[in-house]
């Protein structure tokens, strides 16, 4: 019972943080119609600077998202205005190929700047737990998935309580009504890529504590975060939040109950499941580009 | 050899061949040999050796360490006179870590370059492919990786794998050891989590089934797939059993990974064993903090500290060369096939590539990592070193001879 | 064309004279066929990407299955790995036909990540499954039994035939209607299921067709690298050389992928050569998919064309319509209808899964809400005739949330008739249609259409059924020629007709003629985005007379079009009438429908409220009311 509890509190906790670095991804989908693939690689680029950040100044790397996110925003949006503005319009499939390059173009630096090793950083608490009862929570585990609650719930706030916000969801949900009533797309556009990004900014920092990687460590988050997205239904922030949660509890339970070596396959067997019955994902709208 | 110049240019006729000016061109400039005639070695030449390495991708790690293994021993054995009197010039090219383009490098590397002699390359996956041609070819393929038991089935004459022992010899020192403790202190309960790793796989595997063979109880064994971050759940499950005994199949991340997530659960086994991950100096002791790293054991083919003949100017070597940075066990392990090959070519007196072979075969060869001898089928006979983490620093412990430090730390103290 | 044709065969030439004339260089022999292998890949994945536009981010995955598949069996029975590569063409189709037939019925987004998806499922299972694949220690092979002299040669002709062979298959596949229909749902999903493609069957064959020369290429790789294992043989990399290729040489055209794979293959051994020890492969990789992305979407092919086409413009040929007249068009349609209302030949479209055909109609009709109750129906009893109707629509309802858009409404087509629905903005007209067509499935109700039931069929299974309809805004696949819109309709379901030639032939001949019919055959070769509005409309009526249908539903086929194109428009109208074709029409151009039509039914409110002959309703005090309001008066029209 103690070993259920604990899996199920360990799942939780990371599926927390598997949502924040999906939830960019989904809201940037929502509003641009874009799968970015290249946020794994944001996660990665993130992480790095974190753990160097670390390293020189011994900076938090967790509170370092401080610094990370509104870098990350800033770099979404420079990187939105000059070079994704430019395939609006464009088929969709188009955007995939786009951010797949800026994946590789981001892997490709990172390979030459701070070579191709593995890194994590280790703050003094990385190996401390919190102990409940027979439960033992780890601290890394903890102040990430509070960090990762803390921002979505930010997020959340931003998208419903603000006007920025509220233009963010109009776009998302009718574009060309949300550009009648006077909501610039570009700027909206640009908003959400950025956020998006920012995202990014907190969990690559997260990251940078809880899972060693490398440039090529990507492929590995993005495959997991898209898997992510799809179950959930693509740019549901609420179906985000629920892929997260099952992906995180599916590995620890597998991991737990089964063989770990299945657990990722497992992941993508409920994906085509749910595809079957729900081509839309759990919590997706239909798109208007989806009806016939 | 053939000008690098004119090589170049065919590359890029021979892909632009889709137009037929560019094929007639091709068809009248180079004018090659049969891959079986060997140019004839002008011995005012340097003597060249060729290597295709990961310098990127997924091995680009011990890819570069094994390329300044490589780099050290040829500036050595220049400073020293070269080889059969000859200077000795590598010639290293990226393959990415891609098993297309390894095989392309080494073919050109033979047929195109026309070079001397070839080093191997890193990981059992890239060498699998390279060996394969290597051996079409005839020419001699001392590889410093590629200890999977399936490299040796194939029946090959030309190849040589420059360290101690295969995968599943590589615990048998571990194995020893604890055979030699008195019956009260061995672990009476082994954990085994193993990555699905050709190479770390094996190893763990039969050290299981060595350690059954004295009684130790198996109560945990699972294979996790290469590409795992989250060790929370197995180091959960690892802990719920209290083995006396984790023997972890670790690459080197995962080896990482496991430490700190059983740091989290609290939970501090006996006897710590890993594979490779704690040879990684540096970046082992950073990624899971100094303090946890006592009484680690691992198995390594190398070590800094070895009284190996050559071992001190290997080491200096590499310091001077590479900003007093510590030499991997990769980059040892290369310096050691270079010292392979160079051995079988001062034996025999020519560059022959028969004749390195059958000397190789039939002889027992001193390296940085100790004497080395080869089965038929190009597997070695010898002995991995027993290393332990002791006061931050990584020592060897068995066997006697090669020992560092004379103290085994055991039980293992807990976490810090 | 037909210069590339001949480029494409003195290059082919050139391929296989070279290892004649230089045969002792095996490294650019080797660099050749990895070359040729990419090549093979891209071409096939162009088939799904560039034809129907369905990206795959995991194609490399098919030749990691015929590599295992060929050398699984090898190692079993000890045949050489080069016999059994067509075996491993037949797994990756099996493959590609059963997860395509679960991801495939979705839309868009999906599929890319499912593919990456099952790609990174493959390595997983190889990984795993032990007992067949040996697991993470990957299968060796015995070295070619060949002398080592021959080194790569017979893998480079190996190679060097499939891609020949993959090419024709490309070729083939796009000339036929099967590629025409793949190009139309690239281009407009919707639309294509309305003019009779089956969308989920075209997509899954056109995944299918993409993996087989991969898996047949994949048997033959294998025993060229001697062994395999799960990292490498299912490596993401590997898509993403295939996607760039195909990229930058242009998808969906025929060379481009050919093109571009040559490219990227020296590329890559470019790095290899001049690049040393620089870590600089992926960020190269990344750059140029990148630029080509943002600099050259269309890829090298494409645009180096455009650009020659630019240069030496083609003369079109000209027929009037008074030409094409004369060819006794009224026989060409009637031909084809005794075909089209023989009987139900929608035999592969036994997937009929309405619920991919769920929809907000795209000319976004319904945004002027209707109101959101409604009274029961004023039927004021639609006209009856002895012979059975054509089309009966018996209690349908359609709502979206709250909002009622068809509220139990009936309505009858006699055979025969010009059938006109009136009724005002946000009345239902509209999702009406569409419920009748299929392009939404219906809440609750029924729709008989020559004596069947069709309202839980696939769009494409109606159109089969000869229910042609076009649309309120044009939906022509803009990027296609004139004629390729009109030839790539479906009027059934059988393969024959889905092989069928679209480029010359029965079909294209009808096609022209068809044009003819409508007056625009000396458009045949123009791009129908380029045509003014009203020629696309006239183009989209061509188009779905290509279906030879029983009754043709138009939707406002007056709004936006000029007076002379207009009077085009009813004489055709009419003469395919005479013909025995049926039509039921949604129009705001009250005149042209008291004109044009008998009867008329009335729509407000998603319902109907009154019927008859033009006559009758002009006075209906009911209709005024309830549609013509204060606006309309009868004189108004006479005015007219």
């Amino acid at each position: 019972m103690a070993q259920f509890v604990q899996a199920l509190a360990l799942g939780v906790l990371i599926g927390g943080i598997y949502a924040l670095m999906a939830g960019g991804l989904t809201l940037i989908f929502g509003v641009l119609r874009i799968v970015n693939i290249a946020q794994g690689a944001f996660l990665i680029l993130v992480a790095t600077f974190t753990w160097w950040l670390w390293r020189a100044t011994g900076l938090d790397p967790i509170l370092a998202s401080v610094i990370t996110a509104p870098l990350m925003f800033g770099a979404g949006w420079v990187l939105y205005r000059y070079v994704v503005v430019r395939i609006r319009g464009q088929a969709a499939s188009m955007s995939v190929l786009l951010t797949f390059g800026i994946a590789l173009v981001i892997e490709g630096v990172l390979n030459i700047v701070t070579g191709n090793r593995f890194r994590s950083a280790t703050p003094a608490y990385f190996e401390q737990s919190f102990r409940i009862g027979d439960i033992l929570l780890p601290k890394a585990q903890v102040y990430g998935f509070l960090a990762a609650v803390v921002v979505l719930g930010g997020l959340y706030l931003v998208l419903t309580r603000t006007w920025a916000g509220r233009a963010i969801r109009a776009t998302s949900q009718n574009p060309s009504a949300a550009a009648l009533v006077g909501i610039g797309a570009t700027a909206t556009a640009a908003l959400a890529f950025a956020l998006g990004s920012a995202s990014a900014g907190v969990g690559g920092s997260i990251l940078s504590v809880l899972y060693p990687f490398f440039p090529a460590s990507h492929y590995d988050w993005i495959s997991r975060l898209l898997g992510i997205v799809v179950l959930g239904g693509m740019g549901s922030l609420p179906g985000a939040l629920a892929g997260a949660l099952i992906l995180g509890l599916a590995e620890t339970l597998t991991a737990t109950y089964g063989s770990l070596q299945w657990s990722t396959l497992v992941f993508y067997l409920v994906i085509m499941a749910v595809l079957l019955v729900r081509p839309q994902g759990l919590f997706g709208a239909r798109l208007r580009e989806d009806a016939a | 050899m053939i000008d690098k110049s004119v090589s170049r240019r065919s590359v890029l006729a021979a892909s632009l061949a889709a137009s037929l000016a560019a094929s007639l061109a091709l068809g009248l400039g180079a004018c090659g040999s049969r891959p079986s005639e060997k140019a004839a070695s002008e011995t005012d030449q340097p003597l060249v050796i060729g290597v295709s390495l990961p310098l990127t991708g997924d091995f680009s790690q011990p890819g570069t360490e094994a390329k300044r293994g490589y780099e050290v021993w040829a500036e050595q054995i220049n400073k020293s006179g070269g080889l059969l009197g000859r200077q000795v010039q590598l010639k290293i090219v990226d393959d990415a870590s891609n098993q297309d383009t390894v095989v392309s490098d080494y073919t050109k590397l033979i047929t195109q370059d026309k070079v001397d002699l070839l080093l191997g390359t890193f990981s059992s996956l890239l060498n699998y492919a390279a060996s394969a041609v290597a051996e079409k070819n005839g020419m001699v393929f001392v590889e410093p990786a590629g200890g999977a038991p399936n490299m040796f089935t194939r029946g090959f004459k030309y190849l040589f794998f420059a360290q101690p022992a295969t995968a599943p010899h590589q615990a048998d020192v571990f194995v020893d050891w604890i055979k030699s403790l008195p019956a009260d202190q061995r672990p009476k309960t082994a954990a085994y989590p193993i990555q699905d790793d050709p190479f770390a796989a094996p190893v763990i595997e039969s050290m299981k089934d060595q350690l059954e063979a004295l009684g130790v109880q198996t109560v945990y064994t699972q294979t996790y797939p290469a590409d795992t971050t989250n060790f929370q759940p197995v180091a959960q499950q690892l802990a719920a059993k209290k083995p006396d005994l984790v023997a972890q199949g670790a690459v080197f991340e995962d080896g990482v990974g496991l430490v700190r997530s059983l740091k989290q659960l609290q939970y501090s086994p006996k006897i710590m064993f890993q594979t490779s991950a704690p040879s990684n100096a540096g970046q082992y002791s950073s990624g899971v903090g100094v303090g946890s790293t006592e009484g680690v054991f691992y198995t390594v083919s190398w070590h800094q500290d070895a009284k190996t003949p050559k071992n001190s100017d290997f080491v200096a070597g590499y310091k001077a060369k590479f900003e007093n940075a510590d030499p991997a066990e990769d980059a040892a392990d290369a310096y050691a096939a270079a010292e392979v090959l160079a051995a079988g070519v001062t034996a025999v007196g020519a560059v022959d590539q028969d004749k390195i072979r059958d000397w190789l075969h039939a002889n027992e060869v001193t390296t940085i990592l100790g004497p080395l001898s080869w089965e038929a089928t190009g597997e070695p006979k010898g002995k991995f070193l027993l290393g332990q983490w002791q006061d931050g620093k990584a020592q060897v412990v068995a066997p006697a001879e090669a020992a560092t430090v004379q103290k085994v730390v055991h039980p293992k103290p807990d976490w810090k | 064309m037909r210069r590339s044709h001949l480029i494409a065969g003195i290059g082919l030439l050139a391929l296989i004279l070279y290892p004649v004339i230089n045969p002792w260089q095996p490294y650019p022999q080797g660099v050749m066929l990895i070359a040729f292998l990419l090549a093979i890949q891209a071409t096939s994945w162009n088939i799904i990407s560039g034809y129907a536009g369905y990206i795959s981010l995991g194609h490399s995955m098919f030749l990691g299955l015929g590599s295992y598949t060929a050398a699984i069996i090898a190692l079993h029975t000890g045949v050489n790995p080069l016999w059994m590569a067509p075996l491993g063409g037949v797994t990756a189709v099996v493959i590609a036909i059963v997860f395509g037939s679960v991801v495939l019925r979705t839309r868009g987004h999906a599929f890319v990540i499912i593919t990456i998806a099952l790609l990174l499922s493959a390595q997983i299972v190889a990984t795993n499954w032990d007992g067949l694949t040996n697991g993470s220690d990957g299968i060796t092979l015995e070295l070619p039994f060949w002398s080592s002299d021959f080194q790569n040669i017979p893998f480079y002709y190996a190679f060097l035939l499939l891609l020949v062979l993959t090419v024709l298959f490309s070729a083939w596949i796009a000339r036929t209607k099967f590629g025409t229909g793949l190009i139309a749902i690239r281009e407009d999903e919707g639309k294509a299921a309305a003019i009779g493609v089956n969308t989920t069957v075209f997509k899954i064959l056109a995944y299918g067709a993409s993996s087989f020369f991969i898996g047949v290429a994949g048997g033959v790789y294998a025993y060229y690298q001697t062994f395999l294992n799960p990292v490498g043989a299912f490596a993401i990399l590997g898509s993403v050389l295939i996607v760039l290729s195909a990229l930058l040489g242009g998808r969906g055209s025929l060379y481009g992928p050919v093109i571009g794979a040559f490219i990227v293959s020296l590329i890559n051994e470019a790095a290899t050569v001049y690049g040393g020890s620089t870590q600089s492969r992926v960020l190269i990789l990344g750059l140029i998919l990148v630029a080509v992305v943002l600099f050259l979407p269309a890829g090298l092919l494409p645009t180096v064309q455009a650009a020659w086409r630019k240069r030496h413009p083609v003369e079109t040929e000209y027929t009037d319509q008074t030409g094409a007249l004369s060819h006794q068009p009224v026989a060409i349609v009637r031909d084809r209808l005794p075909s089209a209302s023989s009987g139900p030949a929608g035999s592969l479209s036994s997937a009929g899964s309405l619920s991919s055909a769920g929809s907000l109609s795209s000319a976004g009709s319904l945004s002027s809400a209707g109101p959101l109750s409604s009274s029961a129906p004023l039927s004021s009893a639609g006209p009856l005739s002895s012979s059975a109707p054509l089309l009966e629509v018996r209690g349908v309802t359609k709502r979206f949330g709250g909002l009622v858009a068809v509220d139990n409404a009936d309505l009858t087509v006699e055979r025969g008739s010009i059938t006109a629905l009136i009724g005002p903005n946000g009345s239902g007209k509209t999702t009406l249609f569409n419920l009748i067509t299929g392009n939404m499935p219906l809440d609750s109700g029924t729709i008989t259409f020559n004596g069947k039931r069709i309202d839980k069929l696939a769009p494409w299974t109606r159109g089969h059924l000869g229910l042609g309809r076009t649309f309120q805004v044009t939906r022509l696949f803009k990027d296609m020629t004139v004629l390729q819109n009109v030839v790539a309709p479906l009027p059934d379901g059988r393969l024959r007709t889905m092989f069928a030639d679209a480029v010359s032939g029965a079909e294209a001949a009808r096609a022209r003629d068809l044009l003819g019919i409508v007056g625009l055959a000396r458009f045949a070769d123009q791009r129908a985005g380029d045509l003014s509005y009203g020629q696309q409309k006239l183009v989209e009526l061509a188009q779905v007379l290509m279906l030879s249908p029983e009754l043709i539903l138009l939707d406002e086929p007056a709004g936006g079009v000029n007076p002379s194109l207009l009077g085009r428009l009813t004489g055709v109208i009419r003469e395919l009438n005479q013909a025995g074709v049926t039509f039921l029409v949604v129009e705001h151009n009250i005149p042209l429908v008291l004109d044009l039509c008998d009867p008329v039914h009335v729509f407000a409110r998603g319902t109907c409220i009154a019927s008859g002959p033009p006559a009758l309703i002009r006075e209906d005090p009911v209709v005024l009311d309830a549609y013509l309001g204060d606006d309309w008066r009868p004189q108004d029209a006479h005015a007219q």
